[in-house]
């Protein structure tokens, strides 16, 4: 061998060139953006899950095709993401967000369920910075679990729901003007399901501000399959708007009952969570001339658009419930942009402090259905507008933007 | 007559019907008690999962209900056999707990492969008789209702022509009252066991598909209270009795519908499993067994 010397110094000089050119800030290829969706992904409210789950992978996509999010030193970390089943089942989800929260972590999307949501808001800290409060500090986003009033319970809660009650006040005001002569309300609800039950009461209120008389409440369970008493009382009461505060399933077998009893109320009002695909698969021609009023519908460029790529890239649809994960998303990337956060593996805890104090401090954010308004206790006031259900399809009957 | 009288009645008539659902249910569970002494708790989903399949076949062809139907059955039947080999053939036969258990797992691994194949939405089943109301004077009855009342007495006379006029159905009471004896006779034990899976099966596709098309809806929130009714319906009518399970289903068809009617919806499953404890207490053998355990 010749000049083994000046070989082995040619070989470290070219190894030294090659990594001098590819060579980047190590902590900047490091750092990424953790972002854990946790929703129902088994048992019967998978659908939410999948679509929540759709939504999720299509923002995140979409960000990272355009450089990932802006860290605090400038750098540009790329978005992570898992999503986490949490079965619409309160242990399970604060399982799962126990983990996420001894992992790396910044932030949950979720959950599904309000029966999730409520006890798992309560194992969060109570009062952010609160030392003598050893609950999670762990902020969480969520899309979808609805019953009015949760956010409140940690600061380390945000919702980006939509307010039922505002949106059922003008519904029920809205049908009073457009049907003076109906006077008499009854409600329907699955009892046993816990944002039924709220929304139920919910109407009952709205119905009775707007000047309607309440002729009561008829009461199942979620998975009951025949209604012939409750609705035989609706047939003999005669009300001339009934309210049905159920999920899709049993909505649809209560309203298969309603057409054998021949029973035609003038208005028929459905729960915001039955504005969905999953209604008219299973209602088909029963659901006809349901009014809802929903956040989400295809009404703007930017709504379209998203509804479409989620479907046919993303095989999922975009919902009241899903349409909040794109909107979220887009609020956290412009959060962890303005608010420091460093992403690096050292700083989880400090950023998800950082992430949450800037969280608290969105007043607005651009929905897609226009602006959305923030409230003091961490919860969204939602552009929205009445659906009707009309050949199978959610149409836009009435828009109050 | 007063309003309250005609509700009661409407009331019994429509819990009469309805019970017929958890008679057909219940004759499953029955039979496989008789025949076996073990509970089969993956029965119901048995019967969902044949109705599932049927659904399948009519959006793959559209095709005539009599074809739909038939699928029902026969994948029901398909799925009572994989429920025998899975959860009794391979068994330890002095340690009942194991196929128990094992039912109740596959009851959840259908369930779930349901809820995956379908995340979880419900799914509108074809209702052969449509909305079709039959006016008995004041009272109103449900046609699919009434014809599943025939076709479940249908069933009840098709097993007892099967049971008392053939030769599986001697081989089947043979293994039931003496299977040693039934073994030396050269009688395969678990030939019978399996053919009795795959007949409580068909019988479970009867049920599923009748139940989905009047419910309207296939989902699978059915799976659990379908076991939990026929569970209930098999105590009731007397576990092992076929006649039982019909008079049971409809006894608590009966039961649940006034129940609703006086206490509402927040008594109604309390009232109902009164009466189960009521039987379990002072009749455990229920309506057609025998009077003492």
């Amino acid at each position: 061998m010749k000049h083994p010397a000046r070989r082995i110094v040619s070989a470290i000089a070219i190894a030294i060139v090659i990594a001098g050119l590819t060579w980047q800030p190590a902590a900047a290829q490091d750092r990424t953006i953790k972002i854990a969706g946790v929703g129902a992904m088994s048992g019967v409210v998978r659908t939410f899950g999948v679509n929540a789950k759709a939504t999720l992978d299509m923002a995140v996509d979409e960000i990272n095709a355009a450089g990932g999010m802006k860290l605090k030193d400038g750098s540009r970390a790329k978005v992570v993401t898992t999503y986490v089943d949490e079965r619409c089942n309160a242990e399970e989800g604060i399982s799962v967000i126990r983990k996420l929260a001894s992992e790396e972590w910044l932030v949950s999307i979720g959950p599904t369920c309000s029966n999730v949501a409520e006890p798992l808001f309560g194992i969060l800290q109570r009062k952010a910075g609160d030392a003598g409060d050893s609950g999670l500090q762990f902020p969480i986003f969520t899309d979808t679990a609805i019953k009015p009033g949760l956010a409140k319970i940690s600061e380390w809660s945000f919702r980006n729901v939509p307010h039922e009650p505002t949106m059922y006040n003008h519904l029920f005001k809205w049908l009073k003007e457009k049907n003076p002569d109906a006077k008499t309300l009854m409600i329907g609800v699955e009892s046993d399901f816990a944002h039924s039950n709220a929304n139920a009461g919910i109407m009952e209120a709205a119905a009775k501000a707007a000047g309607f008389e309440v002729l009561g409440q008829e009461k199942w369970l979620l998975n009951d399959t025949e209604f012939s008493t409750q609705v035989g009382k609706f047939r003999r009461a005669k009300p001339d708007v009934i309210g049905i505060a159920a999920h899709p399933f049993t909505t649809c077998g209560a309203l298969r009952e309603m057409k054998r009893q021949n029973v035609k109320p003038k208005v028929l009002v459905g729960l915001t969570s039955s504005a969905t695909l999953e209604t008219m698969v299973g209602c088909g021609p029963e659901a006809e001339g349901m009014i809802i009023p929903t956040g989400f519908a295809p009404v703007t460029p930017e709504a379209k658009r998203v509804a479409k790529v989620v479907a046919e890239r993303y095989k999922g649809n975009v919902d009241l419930h899903s349409a909040a994960v794109y909107e979220n998303i887009q609020v956290l990337k412009t959060v962890i942009e303005t608010s420091g956060v460093e992403g690096k593996s050292t700083s989880v805890q400090q950023d998800r402090r950082r992430l949450r104090d800037g969280l608290a401090q969105v007043k607005e954010f651009q929905g897609l259905l226009g602006k959305v308004q923030r409230t003091e206790d961490r919860e969204s006031t939602k552009p929205y507008v009445f659906a009707v259900a009309k050949s199978s399809d959610w149409v836009v009957l009435y828009d109050p933007r | 007559m007063s309003d309250l009288a005609l509700d009661v009645v409407q009331q019994a008539l429509n819990g009469f019907l309805f019970g017929s659902s958890y008679a057909l249910i219940g004759i499953g569970f029955t039979m496989i008690f008789g025949v076996m002494e073990k509970l089969n708790l993956a029965f119901g989903v048995t019967a969902l999962g044949g109705a599932y399949v049927a659904l399948l076949v009519f959006q793959l062809t559209r095709g005539p209900l009599v074809l739909v139907f038939l699928a029902a059955v026969l994948a029901a039947g398909l799925i009572g056999l994989i429920v025998e080999f899975t959860c009794f053939h391979w068994m330890p036969r002095d340690y009942p707990l194991a196929a128990l258990m094992a039912t109740v797992g596959m009851l959840f691994f259908i369930e779930e492969v349901i809820v995956h194949a379908t995340n979880g939405m419900p799914r509108a089943f074809p209702a052969p008789l449509g909305q079709l109301m039959l006016e008995v004077g004041p009272w109103l009855v449900r046609g699919d209702l009434a014809f599943m009342f025939l076709v479940s007495l249908l069933v009840m006379a098709g097993l007892w022509a099967l049971v008392y006029h053939s030769r599986l159905g001697l081989a089947t009471r043979a293994v039931s009252q003496q299977p040693v004896a039934a073994q030396l006779c050269g009688i395969a034990p678990r030939r019978v066991n399996a053919a009795v899976f795959v007949i409580t099966g068909l019988i479970g596709g009867v049920a599923g598909a009748l139940i989905g098309s009047a419910v309207g809806n296939l989902s699978p929130l059915l799976a659990l209270p379908l076991t939990v009714k026929g569970l209930v319906t098999a105590v009731l009518g007397g576990l092992g009795s076929i006649p039982g399970a019909i008079a049971g289903g409809l006894l608590l068809g009966v039961v649940e519908y006034q129940a609703l009617y006086f206490f509402g919806i927040g008594y109604r499953d309390m009232v109902t499993y009164l009466l189960l404890f009521a039987f379990l207490v002072g009749r455990p053998g229920g309506l057609f067994g025998s009077k003492g355990v």
